[in-house]
């Protein structure tokens, strides 16, 4: 097999799905209904922290047409997290079904099932809470503060992570220089296209079934079979297509209630969050604080970094450790830089909750390093490459904490070949046209391949063979439309000779789909395409010894290629795939299937450079991004035309993140940007001009060579626009989104 | 209710609906037309466009009475049978489909605006998605879908 042309690897192929989309066919769990479906809706909480009082469902429950009612009174008391990821994950247990306190402008306080939506909307308005409001806090640095209102049993502070690499006080001290700034970043929201959406059945067999769009149906499984307390038998959880994700369907939002409200009418029951809940009462990013003091010496070596974050996780801490931990480790990916320290705080406060998305801490945590370095190399009067490219890790670099190799990282190649396709050196840094500014800016950034190192890291696969020489994959992993199942098939038609088309995939289903951990922690390529690539290659082993005795030759002398079994010493000697198979059902008297589980045996990291140019109208305060280089290192893109995808939707993300993005709250913690209207995601119009190249130099461990993309696109992206419009204006901005009032508020300042 | 008559994809309906429905709550609810998207309800994301009389329209603003008698093409109607339009070959060629909740959106966007404009120029593109949200592309290779189906339909590819 080594040193074999690639077929299908390496191909631009359409996402599996595409023919059912572009013809609106594929069902979304929105799409779906059940005979005698009930609909669903949810009370939210109006206020930011408050003991409920007294709750009166009587007229509700009266109103023709209401099956059920729920709220803290008649719902099981089990405590979970909803970010649950295995059966014995120990993380913070701080949510319930329903409780007798809300702790944020949008938490629930019950849940209607009745026969229609506007039956359910009406029982909603009839149910009469009465609130006693509580102190509340929205700023994480105040929640850490004596006397701040106590959130949670036992204060505000979930907990410290800390890791650290060589003597930081020691570095610092002998650096010729030591820079320190303290830079925010806010709270996003995914956006995904598709709200949040479930529907549940209950037959009177006690089986439930779940279908929700979301990234984790073996964990759901957990966690609903825990709160109502039903075996795993008993609980079927099933992903049909998912209108994108982000992260925000990785944690079990809606889930248990719907599970909830099925079990207890017997009924299928629908719940669709409309845009405001999912704003609202879903999940964010994290917003955080980060302190950071470089030191560096005169001729630009970084020699110490010190990082102290304070994560606000919101009312609840769902992934408030995973986040912070991940978080923690990013950076010591990228920098040669022996001495580093990385203290990370997750906090509670009265606002909505924080949980997974996209890059999973290292958006946040690069935004305030490179924003903080941009600043320092201009301060040492260094062009910011330069900087990169003295300090970053070479191919053989090592994590300084633990001296381990970090596979093989390319972040050097990535800003040199980004520089260059940029004309970053020859490009002017700043230009001025009346009354817009114009500037360039970069940066780096980095994120990881699974759960290696953290936990458990795992997926199994089942694939078997067809009567006429397709195939059939039964594979845990939920494609979000990022085209992972569609690699999976390419790797395994490499393997077998087959053309990835003649396999058809059963997806995420926990009733017909092996063990999977769960799609994040970019464990797609990674991870799943290996597991793809084992189960291929036993099937190929399978395939191969049937083949040997129909053909009478040495299995060792046989190759499959396009869809025959061939002998590579006499071409003559070959079969089809279908008369192999059909040799084995009839002969032996067998399947040929494999059933194979991967576990992940090493944590490598991709990396990213992004190169921007915006325009700044120093009237209004808005920004455009004019050109954009966006240039990563992933090992070897299994489908080149779908890793550019990810990049390009990565980088609205991200310029989102940079400019027009982040939720706001009014002083009582209500978010007052609660639709596309008043959200500012990027329009087509917004983008700018844009070159995605990729770096393909392998990573062994990986697939053919590939490593993760989808996240990792999004990192360098809003840093590097904040940088381009820093040096723009000739101001260092330090609190993300640069929304138009800051940016005029800056260069007030700077008048 | 008010009994009403639709005329969609070239069929007539008739339905009851109430004076508050929305042309994309009979679509999806009653008709089972679910390819028509639901992203926001509020006019913001066009993942619930349909063309009426050839006007892409966001039908979550449109009220169902309101359409009686117009020309109603939802994505369903866009493909000959089992024989795909070219504009929605495009996009699944350029790998303008990600997660596809757009998707819908996009095509009936693109389907107005070529027909309307058979060469717009990539500003004209851009523009015409103005009330188009995409989350996973970036919109890109949505673009890039475009210039190839209008060219396909120019007959120059
Ligand atoms: S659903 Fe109509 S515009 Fe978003
Ligand atoms: S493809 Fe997912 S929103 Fe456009």
């Amino acid at each position: 097999m080594k040193n074999k042309k690639l077929v299908y690897v390496g191909n631009n192929r359409p996402i599996r799905d595409a023919a059912l989309k572009v013809t609106g066919q594929l069902q979304y769990t929105a799409d779906m209904k059940f005979p005698h479906m009930l609909y669903a809706k949810m009370l939210f909480s109006p206020v930011a922290h408050a003991k409920i009082k007294k709750i009166d469902t009587s007229k509700a429950e009266a109103l023709p047409g209401v099956k059920a009612v729920v709220t803290y009174k008649n719902s099981p008391r089990i405590p979970y997290n909803s970010s649950m990821r295995f059966y014995e994950h120990k993380i913070p247990e701080t949510e319930y079904l329903f409780d007798d306190t809300v702790r944020f402008v949008g938490d629930r306080v019950a849940a209607v099932a009745a026969e229609s939506l506007e039956i359910a909307e009406k029982a909603i308005r009839l149910i009469e809470v009465e609130y006693e409001e509580l102190p509340a806090v929205f700023d994480p640095e105040e929640a850490l503060k004596e006397g701040a209102p106590e959130i949670h049993p036992g204060g505000n502070k979930v907990a410290e992570i800390k890791t650290e690499a060589g003597n930081v006080e020691e570095a610092l001290a002998q650096a010729d220089y030591v820079f320190e700034d303290r830079i925010t970043v806010p709270a996003i929201h995914h956006c995904a296209i598709e709200t949040h959406v479930a529907i549940a059945t209950y037959d009177s067999r006690g089986k439930l079934t779940v279908y929700s769009p979301n990234q984790n149906t073996f964990a759901f499984r957990i966690i609903i079979s825990k709160v109502l307390e039903m075996p795993m038998s008993k609980v079927r959880v099933v992903r049909p297509a998912i209108g994108g994700a982000f992260g925000g369907k990785l944690e079990a939002v809606i889930e248990p209630v719907v599970a909830l409200l099925a079990k207890m009418t017997g009924r299928p029951v629908k719940m669709e969050l409309n845009r405001r809940e999912s704003i609202v009462s879903t999940r964010t990013r994290h917003a955080g604080v980060f302190y950071i003091k470089s030191g560096v010496n005169k001729d630009g070596t970084l020699v110490a970094q010190d990082f102290r974050v304070i994560l606000n996780t919101g009312a609840y801490a769902t992934s408030a450790l995973n986040v912070s931990g991940a978080m923690s480790h990013k950076v010591f990916k990228v920098y040669k830089t022996k001495h580093m320290r990385f203290t990370a705080t997750p906090v509670y406060t009265n606002t909505p909750i924080a949980g997974a998305m996209r890059g999973y801490g290292s958006p946040q945590a690069f935004a305030a390093q490179q924003i903080h370095l941009n600043r320092v190399a201009k301060a040492l009067n260094m062009d910011f490459v330069d900087f990169q490219l003295k300090n970053l890790v070479e191919p053989d670099g090592v994590d300084p904490r633990f001296n381990s190799p970090h596979g093989n990282p390319r972040p050097l190649d990535c800003v040199t070949k980004g520089a260059e396709a940029f004309n970053w050196a020859s490009r002017p840094k700043t230009e001025e046209q009346g009354r817009f500014k114009r500037g360039i800016g970069m940066a780096i950034g980095s994120h990881g391949n699974g759960c290696f190192g953290a936990h458990r890291d795992v997926t199994a696969m089942v694939l078997k063979m067809n009567e006429d020489g397709t195939a059939t994959l039964f594979t845990g992993t939920h494609d979000m439309g990022n085209g992972t199942v569609t690699a999976e098939t390419q790797v395994i038609g490499e393997i077998l000779g087959i053309d990835p088309e003649n396999i058809e995939c059963i997806e995420a289903d926990t009733e017909a789909t092996p063990w999977n951990l769960g799609d994040y922690a970019s464990r797609g390529v990674f991870v799943s395409c290996n597991a793809a690539k084992k189960v291929a290659e036993s099937v190929r082993r399978e395939i191969l010894k049937e083949a040997a005795q129909l053909l009478e030759v040495p299995v060792e002398e046989l190759d499959l290629v396009g869809g025959y079994a061939v002998s590579t010493k006499d071409p003559e000697k070959k079969a089809t795939l279908c008369d192999v198979i059909v040799h084995g059902q009839r002969v032996n008297q067998r399947e040929i299937i494999g059933a194979e589980t991967f576990a992940s045996p090493a944590g490598v990291t991709s990396y990213g450079a992004h190169f921007a140019e915006v325009e700044v109208d120093t009237e209004t305060g808005k920004v455009k991004v004019l050109d954009y280089v966006a240039v990563h290192d992933v090992g070897k893109a299994i489908n080149p035309m779908y890793v550019e995808g990810q990049i390009e939707g990565a980088v609205q993300m991200g310029i989102g993140y940079a400019l027009t993005e982040g939720l706001e709250l009014d002083e009582k913690g209500k978010v007052t940007n609660n639709s596309f209207k008043k959200y500012h995601m990027l329009k087509a119009s917004e983008m700018p001009r844009m070159q995605v190249l990729l770096v393909e130099e392998g990573e062994e461990p990986g697939p053919f060579g590939a490593k993760s993309i989808g996240e990792c696109s999004t990192v360098p992206s809003a840093p590097a626009v904040v940088n381009a419009v820093s040096n723009a204006l000739g101001i260092d901005f330090k609190d993300l989104p640069l929304k138009p009032e800051r940016i005029l508020k800056a260069i007030q300042v700077q008048k | 209710m008010q009994l009403i008559k639709l005329l969609i994809n070239g069929k007539e309906y008739e339905v009851a609906v109430k004076k508050n429905w929305t042309l994309l709550y009979v679509l999806r609810e009653v008709l089972d037309f679910t390819g028509t998207k639901c992203g926001c309800n509020t006019n913001d994301c066009g993942a619930c466009k349909v063309l009426i009389d050839g006007e892409a329209v966001n039908s979550c603003v449109v009220l169902a009475h309101k359409a009686e008698g117009k020309n109603i093409i939802t994505i369903e109607g866009i493909a000959e049978g089992s024989k795909l339009h070219p504009i929605q070959e495009a996009f699944i060629e350029t790998g303008a489909v990600q997660c596809g909740f757009c998707t819908p959106g996009m095509i009936i966007t693109t389907k107005a605006l070529l027909d309307q404009n058979p060469s717009p120029s990539r500003d004209e593109i851009v523009q015409a998605l103005d009330n188009n949200l995409c989350r996973c592309t970036g919109y890109v290779k949505i673009v890039e879908a475009i210039e190839l189906a209008a060219k396909r339909l120019r007959g120059e590819a």
